[in-house]
């Protein structure tokens, strides 16, 4: 099967999911909960396939122009929902990221994204451009779900439920960060080291990648040794997201940069 | 010396604290934002023409050069210090419990904790005690006792490196800024413009390099798809290393790395084609290939010659309306084209390979000949970085290090489980609490298990 029809396939299983967790919002019946999980699943094994004909078409990594990147931190965004699922159980969260991830896949499918492979420029050609890229998106994915259990705590107004939202966040970070460091500050570093000679040039999107990192780490540390839970980690973990989605968007868009061709 | 000693010690106060570690982190995010939104080091124009009067307020505050400004450094100095002094001070307390645990606990204090579980057995110390030890050592504790015979307290620990986490990736970083510091300091950067068969020397360094040869290889659509230096590198004359250079994968020799970091035209000596045509005789076709500066016959009735006087790549009007080249890329390129008649000029005029239709002879007599611009030939050199970076290698073990104490920090909990087990008339009551910094859900799991099992009577 062809890429894009992969791709609608998988749209149209993140839709349904979607609509049967809002379901589940309403009506409380945690067997929509589950078809939405089933969904969402079904979707993530579909998309991996697109991601993989797309990658063998093309010959190269699929995250190379702005569809293809989208495509895959949509992609990371529901495997973080997942696993972060899978083990604390907060099917409440699903309506929301699944209308994030429809977001991000009716971006990459909007008229305004060119989805042609483009053949890939010099700088691109190496094997660090896969690990850089694939593992910086997915320690955003977890801070995206992150950034999501801090709104939800924000909102909740049990102490449980606020409890639980703070330990989900937290333990969302302590994925999120080490693998945000080693995707975005130490594979970046070695790859610009391999293609430029400097592992720093103090580019936009570096800086921006540094500022969202320095986020974190301020979450970490009025945590663990300050003792700030709940409310104050909670806006610090949604500005850390927000850094981030600036980091991912904005730069490309509002800033120029070495990295202007991502 | 009093007042030194004091002095000292309201410094290191300073420096311990965890406060001002978080002050400088936001003033850090907060300076390098204003660094993306004040574009860096551009020319004076620049500023001058974006901000107006600001811009010389902005240059003097260094806000132009922001990372390389003297307050910036300064702050990441404040930064590197803060954390040496805080985690060397809460170093040895961390070593003192890995090394030398205080294992005498009361149960009281036990009994305050969140986990904690409380049994008695009809059987003797010793059995409930190796009981106990049997289950915490299935589940991998390392287990340390003391007391006598009718009271002995267990200390049952695991992954206790997990507790120098943060250390290791505090020590990473302050490499990282080391590395950061060694590279701003020592590191060697020059861009060496090769022509084909050039030789250039490398800087500081007892060996050259040769660039033998540079291609470009294109995608079908167009587009650049490698750029290739073949070099060699020369030392006392001698060829010792012959390697091809491409982006991405840079040749290295002593130290030094040669990067592929762009390339450009040799305009020197460029070859131009030219097709000329007549308005009234369309079988008329004469393609021309010559130098810059060459005469070369057309061929036709009135022997005609023509000449080549001047190529530039990316043709503008400058002052005055003077040709110019905005570029050392072929944008534009245009080629001023010269007729003569007999030893005399009878037209003369620039012609454009993006414009055909566009030619501007003036002739001095009446000619039907029209000339277009087809092609042009120019050697290409190659631009090759050559840089020698002794801090990135501190980078790299910085990295490393800062990675394992990540891991180590939030997936290698310590775990500690504490008992007092005190016999007396034949039957033993056991006391036990578990301290847990991370992962509390799965430690209160596991302790129970481990209670569970270690209930049972022998
Ligand atoms: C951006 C720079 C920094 C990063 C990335 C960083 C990283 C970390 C990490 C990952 C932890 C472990 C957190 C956990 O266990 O959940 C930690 C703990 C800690 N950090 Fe930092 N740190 C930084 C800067 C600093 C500075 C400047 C100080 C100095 C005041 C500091 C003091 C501490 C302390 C006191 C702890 C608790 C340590 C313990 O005893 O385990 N950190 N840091």
């Amino acid at each position: 099967m062809s890429e894009s029809t992969l791709f609608v396939i998988t749209f149209i299983l993140y839709i349904l999911s979607a609509f049967y967790y809002l379901g589940f919002l309403f009506s409380k019946k945690p067997n929509s909960a589950k078809t939405g999980s089933a969904l969402a699943v079904a979707g993530l094994i579909i998309h991996t396939a697109a991601l993989i004909v797309r990658t063998v078409e093309s010959g190269h990594a699929p995250f190379t122009n702005m569809y293809e990147s989208l495509s895959f931190l949509s992609w990371a965004s529901v495997l973080a929902f997942v696993i972060i699922d899978r083990k604390f159980k907060i099917p409440k969260i699903g309506p929301y990221i699944m209308l994030i991830v429809i977001g991000l896949v009716a971006l990459a499918s909007s008229p305004l994204m060119p989805k042609e492979a483009t053949p890939l420029v010099p700088a691109l050609q190496s094997y660090w451009l896969w690990l850089h890229v694939s593992v910086t998106l997915l320690g955003e994915a977890f801070f995206a779900v992150a950034f999501i259990t801090s709104i939800m705590y924000l909102a909740a107004r049990e102490a449980d439920k606020k409890e639980k939202w703070d330990s989900v966040s937290y333990r969302c970070v302590a994925v999120g960060f080490p693998l945000f460091t080693l995707g975005g500050l130490v594979f970046g570093m070695v790859w610009a080291y391999k293609a430029w000679g400097t592992y720093w040039s103090w580019d936009p999107k570096e800086v921006w990648s540094l500022i969202t990192w320095i986020v974190f780490a301020l979450y970490l540390h009025t945590r663990i040794v300050m003792g700030w839970k709940g409310k104050r980690s909670a806006v610090i973990a949604i500005i850390g997201f927000l850094a981030a989605l600036f980091t991912y968007f904005g730069v490309n868009y509002l800033l120029a940069g070495l990295h202007s061709y991502a | 010396m009093k007042v030194l000693i004091k002095i000292f010690k309201v410094l290191i106060k300073f420096f311990t604290s965890i406060r001002l570690a978080i002050i400088l982190l936001i003033i850090l995010a907060v300076a390098s934002v204003l660094g993306t939104l004040i574009p860096q080091q551009r020319g004076l124009e620049e500023y001058a023409a974006r901000y107006g009067q600001l811009s010389g307020l902005l240059i003097r505050l260094q806000l132009t050069r922001l990372y390389h400004s003297i307050w910036y450094l300064a702050i990441l100095g404040l930064f590197a210090l803060n954390i040496v002094v805080c985690t060397l001070t809460r170093l040895s307390p961390k070593w003192r419990k890995a090394v030398k645990p205080h294992v005498q606990v009361e149960a009281k204090s036990l009994l305050a904790l969140k986990i904690k579980d409380r049994y008695k057995n009809n059987a003797p110390l010793s059995a409930v005690k190796a009981e106990l030890e049997k289950s915490l050592a299935a589940s991998r504790y390392r287990l340390r006792s003391a007391g006598q015979d009718s009271k002995v307290h267990l200390l049952a620990r695991k992954k206790i490196l997990g507790i120098f986490g943060s250390d290791v990736v505090h020590l990473g970083l302050l490499i990282i800024l080391a590395g950061g510091i060694v590279s701003g300091l020592t590191s060697i950067r020059k861009e060496l413009a090769l022509k084909e068969g050039e030789t250039l020397s490398v800087p500081k360094a007892s060996f050259e390099l040769r660039l033998d040869k540079f291609t470009t290889e294109y995608y079908p659509d167009g587009s650049v798809k490698a750029w290739k230096s073949a070099v060699t590198v020369i030392e006392n004359a001698n060829p010792v290393l012959a390697k091809t250079i491409v982006v991405n994968k840079p040749l290295t020799f002593r130290g030094y790395s040669f990067y592929q970091a762009s390339y450009g035209w040799n305009w020197d000596n460029p070859a131009v084609e030219i097709w000329s045509k007549k308005k009234n005789d369309p079988s008329f076709l004469k393609k021309l290939k010559l130098k810059v500066g060459e005469q070369v016959p057309l061929d036709d009735k009135e022997q005609t010659s023509i000449s080549v006087a001047r190529f530039i790549p990316d043709f503008v009007l400058g002052e005055g309306n003077e040709p110019q080249t905005r570029s050392l890329q072929p944008n534009n390129p245009a080629a001023f084209v010269e007729g003569f008649r007999g030893g005399e000029k009878i037209f003369s005029g620039w012609i454009f390979a993006n414009f055909p239709d566009m030619d501007r002879i003036h002739a001095a007599q009446e000619t039907d000949l029209s000339f277009e611009l087809k092609g042009y030939e120019a050697g290409q050199y190659s631009v090759l970085e050559a840089a020698k970076d002794p801090g990135a290698n501190l980078i790299w073990i910085g990295c490393i290090l800062t990675m394992l104490g990540l891991a180590l920090a939030f997936y290698w909990p310590h775990w500690e489980i504490k008992a007092v087990l005190e016999e007396s008339q034949g039957k033993t009551e056991v006391v036990a609490g578990g301290i847990a910094a991370k992962n509390r859900d799965s430690f209160q799991a596991e302790f129970e298990k481990i209670m569970t099992s270690a209930r049972r009577t022998p």
